[in-house]
C-alpha cells in the first residue's frame, strides 16, 4: 500500500468557464483504498498540526470499517466546520505535511479528501448532533458570524447560552460565504454546517452591524468579537487611488456577491490583470480574473518561488489554468491617466535570511521595466477594519484587538478572537479559537476555574 | 551462452516440465480447457473430478464467495461447487484427444465416487483406460458430497482410505495419488493409511471447511443461495499456512511424494512449498482470479530464483527446509536477543509502542517526534514490533546473553 489516491479533476480549459467546484470527491472503494493508506499512528503528528486537534487516525479507521457516520462524530466533535475544512484547509501546511507517510518518501495519506468524504456520507441523514446541555439563562453576544463567531456561538450554545450573532452581511458565514469562492467549495457545505450550528439554538441576525461592544454588556452577561480581518492591506506605492486598481478582500467580496447573483463583477473580460502578492488570497485573486474572462493574469511576487506562502497546490492550479508567475519582481508605481494603464516594477534579489527565517529582499538598481495592463489587484495582506474595531471601545495594537491568553479584551466581559486577534489566518484556526473563546467565556460566565 | 536452471520434476512415473500443475477445479473443467491451459505453459493438470454417471450432481447458482480487504484483494475464496457434471463418456473422449495432442504433458485423472469398492475400481479402470498418467482419488471435497457420503466423509475415515484406495489400484492402470483434507485432526495419520494401502503419491490440502461471511444487512449467511447458505470449501492466499503444515506433516510421516496445494498465488509460494519438501505444486484459486497466464511468472520467478541462488534444479531445493522444522520443545532455549530500533530508519508513528504497551510487555518507550526506544531490560523478544512496524528493516534483533 503505498500510492495516494487522487480523484478527477477538471481540465484548466473547462473549468475556468464556471465558478463550480472542479475536483471530483472519493467514493467508497477509493475512500476505503485511501484509508488503508493511514498506519494509525499512536500520538499521531497530524493530529497536533490540526488547529482543532481533530482525531485523524480514528475518523480514517472508522471509514475502513465503513462506520461513516462514527468518523462524522468524530470530525464533527473536534470541528463543527469540518466539512468545510474538509475543502478549504490548506493541508499542505498542516495536517498533511506531518503524516508519517511522508518519512518513509512517499505521498501523505489524503487527509483532506476523507474528510470531504465523510462530510458527504454524512450529509444525506442529516449531520451529526451532539447533546446540548439545558438553557442557564446567561446570554452572551457574538459579533461577526464568521468560522470564529459561529464555532464560539456553537460551542457556548451547546453548554447551554443564549446565544445571539450580529453580522452586517445579508448572510451569516462571514469569510465562507464571501471570501471563498465555490470552485474550492461549494456554499451549501457552510451553508448546511451553519443551519446546524442555528439548531443548537444559537440565534442569527443578519445586516446587523455592532458599533458599541460595551453597549451589549446591558443586555448581554459576555461579548464575543470576531469580526475578522476585512480589509486588504495597501503597498504604499504611488497610482493606489487610480481606478483599477482593486484591494484582494473587497475583489473576493464582490466576486462573490456576483457569483450570488446579489451584484457586479468587476468588468475583467478580455482584460489584463496584475495580481500582486503570493500568498493564498493572491491564487484566489488570479483564480477569480481567469473565472471573469481575464485575457491575461500576472502574479508579481518578491521572493522566489520558495519563500511563496500560497500552498503548492494552488500555484499550481492557477498555472495551469494560465496565470503567469513573475518572480523577484516589485511593483513600484501603478501608471495611468484616468485609470490603470501599467506597473512599474523592479527585479529584486534575495538576501539573507531574516529573524523569522525567511530571506530579504532588495531591489537591483537600473533593471526598472513595465508591465502593461489594465487591473491591478494588491493582495499583499489583510487586516481588520481598524475603525469598526476602536468603534467597540476594546483596547487596539496594531491594528488588531489586543487579548491575553484566554481571550478577553481590555473590557471586562468582552472577548475576541479569530482575524480580529490574529490579523489573517486560516478558517480552522479561527475555528480552534472560536473553541478556545467558548471555554474562556464559560468559565467566565461559571465562575469555573 | 546462457544456462537456465533445470525446472523439471520426476513425480512417480511422470515427467513434468516444471513443477506447476493446475488442480482438479474449475480451471480443468473441459478438454478444450486444459488444452489452453497447456497452450500457455501448464506443466500437467488434474481434470475436475470425474463420477460415475449414476452419480447425480447439482451446482447451485451463486456458489463462490470471497473474503478480501479494499480493492478486491482477495485472501479467502469459497465454494460450495460440486464434481463435474459432466458424463463419463464425454471425459473419456476428451481426455483422449488432449493426450493426442500433449502426450508429453502428465494429464491426471480426478476421481469420486460412492464409498463402495466396485465403484471406485469400476471408475478408475475406465478413466485409466482413456489415457491418463495417473488417478487422483479425491478424498477432500467438504462440502455437499460428504452428505451422500463422498469426498471428505471418505477421507475423515481411515477405513474408507484403505479401501477405496485399494480397490483403485486393483481398477488402474497407472499411479495412484490420493488427495486428502485438512478437516481431520491428523492428517499426517490419514497419509500414512493411504501409503500403506498402495497410493504412490499424496496431494493435499483440498479446501477447508468455513464459513466465508454473513451479510449484516440481510442477515444471510453467503454465499447466499436464495437467502440460505451451507459450509464450503475455503481456498485462496490465507489458506497457505494451514496447507504447508499439511504438506509437512505428510512429507515429515509418508516415503511418497506430495504434491502440496492451498493458497498458491506466485512462484514465491510455489518455492516454499517446495522447500518444506512437496515434489511439485498444484494451483486453482488464483487462476480462477486471474487467468492461465499466471504461469508466466511463475516459471520464470522460480528459474530466476534457481539462478540467483545458485542451485542448477529444482530437485535441488526440494525439502530442503524440511529437517529444519522440529518439535516446539526442541527449540533453542539459548536463543536469546531483543529488539533493536534504528533511529534513523524510525519514522516515529508509535505504532511498535503502542502494541507493546497493549499486546506486549511495556518495553518500548515514544514521544512524538522522537524515534521509538527499547528497554531492553523489559522486552521479552516476542517480535510484535517488528513484525508490526511499517518501516522494512528497522527493527531488528540484537543477539544478548541474558
Amino acid at each position: 500500500m503505498s500510492g495516494r489516491t487522487h480523484t478527477t479533476v477538471l481540465t484548466p480549459q473547462d473549468r475556468i468557464k464556471t465558478f463550480d467546484p472542479y475536483v471530483a470527491n472519493l467514493i467508497d472503494r477509493t475512500a476505503w483504498y485511501e484509508a488503508s493508506r493511514c498506519i494509525m499512528c499512536f500520538d499521531a503528528p497530524c493530529v497536533t498540526a490540526c488547529p482543532t486537534r481533530i482525531n485523524i487516525p480514528e475518523f480514517i479507521f472508522r471509514i475502513k470499517t465503513r462506520n461513516y457516520r462514527g468518523s462524522a462524530k468524530i470530525i464533527r466533535e473536534s470541528n463543527i466546520f469540518g466539512g468545510e475544512c474538509g475543502y478549504v484547509c490548506p493541508v499542505e501546511r498542516l495536517c498533511e505535511s506531518k503524516c508519517v507517510r511522508n518519512n518513509l518518501g512517499e505521498e501523505p495519506v489524503a487527509i483532506s479528501l476523507l474528510q470531504r468524504f465523510v462530510y458527504e456520507m454524512e450529509k444525506p441523514k442529516g449531520l451529526v448532533k451532539f447533546d446540548k446541555a439545558p438553557s442557564n439563562k446567561k446570554k452572551v453576544a457574538v459579533v461577526g458570524a464568521g468560522p470564529a463567531g459561529l464555532s464560539a456561538a456553537y460551542e457556548l450554545g451547546r453548554k447551554g447560552y443564549e446565544v445571539t450573532v450580529c453580522d452586517s452581511n445579508a448572510k451569516p458565514g462571514g469569510l465562507l460565504i464571501y471570501g471563498i469562492l465555490p470552485w474550492k467549495v461549494a456554499w451549501s457545505v457552510a451553508e448546511s454546517e451553519i443551519a446546524n450550528i442555528k439548531e443548537y439554538g444559537v440565534r442569527l441576525l443578519t445586516k446587523k452591524p455592532i458599533a458599541d461592544a460595551k453597549g451589549l454588556l446591558k443586555d448581554f452577561d459576555a461579548v464575543y468579537i470576531s469580526t475578522g480581518a476585512t480589509k486588504s492591506a495597501g503597498l504604499g506605492i504611488p497610482g493606489e487611488d487610480l481606478p483599477g486598481v482593486h484591494l484582494a478582500q473587497d475583489f473576493l467580496y464582490k466576486v462573490a456577491c456576483y457569483v450570488k447573483g446579489e451584484g457586479k463583477a468587476p468588468e475583467l473580460k478580455g482584460k489584463k490583470v496584475v495580481v500582486v502578492g503570493g500568498g493564498d488570497t493572491a491564487i484566489d485573486c488570479a483564480m477569480a480574473s481567469l473565472r471573469l474572462g481575464a485575457e491575461k493574469v500576472y502574479v508579481l511576487y518578491r521572493r522566489s518561488l520558495s519563500e511563496m506562502p500560497a500552498v503548492p497546490y494552488g500555484r499550481k492550479q492557477a498555472k495551469e489554468e494560465g496565470a503567469e508567475f513573475m518572480l523577484l519582481t516589485a511593483p513600484v508605481k501603478i501608471i495611468g491617466g484616468n485609470k490603470v494603464s501599467g506597473v512599474e516594477c523592479v527585479k529584486m534579489e534575495l538576501g539573507s535570511p531574516d529573524a523569522s527565517g525567511r530571506r530579504s529582499v532588495k531591489p537591483i538598481k537600473g533593471s526598472e521595466f513595465t508591465v502593461e495592463t489594465d487591473v491591478v489587484i494588491l493582495a499583499v495582506g489583510q487586516k481588520p477594519d481598524e475603525a469598526a474595531l476602536k468603534s467597540f471601545g476594546v483596547k487596539v495594537k496594531d491594528g488588531l484587538i489586543e487579548v491575553d491568553k484566554n481571550y478577553a479584551t481590555s473590557i471586562k466581559g468582552v472577548f475576541a478572537g479569530g482575524d480580529a486577534v490574529n490579523g489573517g489566518d486560516t478558517v480552522v484556526e479561527a475555528v480552534a479559537e472560536g473553541k478556545k473563546a467558548a471555554e474562556a467565556i464559560d468559565k467566565y460566565l461559571s465562575g469555573r476555574k | 551462452m546462457v544456462t537456465k536452471p533445470d525446472l523439471t520434476v520426476k513425480f512417480c512415473k511422470l515427467e513434468l516440465e516444471s513443477p506447476y500443475m493446475l488442480s482438479s477445479a474449475p480451471p480443468t473443467c473441459t478438454g478444450e480447457m486444459i488444452m489452453r491451459a497447456f497452450e500457455e505453459g501448464w506443466a500437467g493438470a488434474v481434470t475436475k473430478t470425474i463420477k460415475p454417471d449414476k452419480t447425480a450432481v447439482y451446482d447451485y447458482d451463486n456458489r463462490f464467495g470471497i473474503m478480501g480487504f479494499e480493492d478486491k484483494q482477495m485472501v479467502v475464496f469459497e465454494n460450495i461447487e460440486e464434481v463435474t457434471k459432466r458424463p463419463l463418456g464425454t471425459w473419456i473422449k476428451e481426455i483422449k484427444e488432449v493426450k493426442k495432442k500433449y502426450p508429453e504433458k502428465p494429464l491426471i485423472g480426478s476421481l469420486m465416487a460412492e464409498p463402495k469398492e466396485d465403484e471406485w475400481e469400476a471408475l478408475a479402470r475406465a478413466v485409466s483406460e482413456a489415457g491418463v498418467d495417473m488417478l487422483e482419488l479425491n478424498f477432500g471435497c467438504p462440502h455437499g458430497m460428504p452428505e451422500r457420503g463422498m469426498g471428505a466423509f471418505c477421507g475423515q475415515r481411515p477405513e474408507l482410505i484403505e479401501k477405496l484406495t485399494k480397490a483403485s489400484k486393483q481398477g488402474s492402470n497407472v499411479p495412484i495419488m490420493v488427495k486428502l483434507t485438512p478437516n481431520v485432526t491428523d492428517i499426517a495419520f490419514m497419509g500414512k493409511t493411504a501409503e500403506a494401502a498402495g497410493a504412490d503419491a499424496i496431494s493435499a490440502i483440498n479446501t477447508v471447511l468455513g464459513l466465508i461471511g454473513v451479510n449484516i444487512d440481510t442477515f444471510e449467511p453467503m454465499p447466499t443461495v436464495n437467502g440460505k447458505s451451507t459450509f464450503g470449501g475455503m481456498s485462496g492466499p490465507a489458506m497457505k499456512p494451514i496447507a504447508m503444515r499439511c504438506v509437512a506433516q505428510l512429507c515429515q510421516a509418508t516415503n511418497i511424494p506430495v504434491s502440496g496445494i492451498g493458497g498458491i498465488t506466485t512462484w514465491r509460494d510455489a518455492v516454499e512449498f517446495l522447500l518444506i519438501g512437496a515434489n511439485n505444486v498444484q494451483v486453482c484459486t488464483s487462476v480462477m482470479w486471474r487467468g492461465y497466464r499466471l504461469i508466466h511468472d511463475m516459471v520464470d520467478g522460480l528459474t530466476q530464483y534457481l539462478d540467483d541462488k545458485g542451485f542448477s534444479s529444482v530437485k535441488e531445493i526440494q525439502g530442503l527446509t524440511l529437517p529444519k522444522l522440529t518439535a516446539w520443545s526442541k527449540l533453542d532455549k539459548d536463543w536469546e536477543v531483543v529488539a533493536k530500533i534504528d533511529k534513523d530508519k524510525c519514522i516515529k508513528c508509535g505504532i511498535c509502542f503502542v502494541g507493546c504497551r497493549d499486546g506486549g510487555y511495556q518495553a518500548i518507550k515514544f514521544e512524538q517526534g522522537k524515534a521509538a526506544e527499547v528497554d531492553e531490560e523489559k522486552c521479552d523478544a516476542c517480535s510484535l514490533c517488528t513484525l508490526s512496524c511499517p518501516v522494512p528493516g528497522c527493527i531488528t534483533w540484537k543477539r544478548v546473553k541474558k
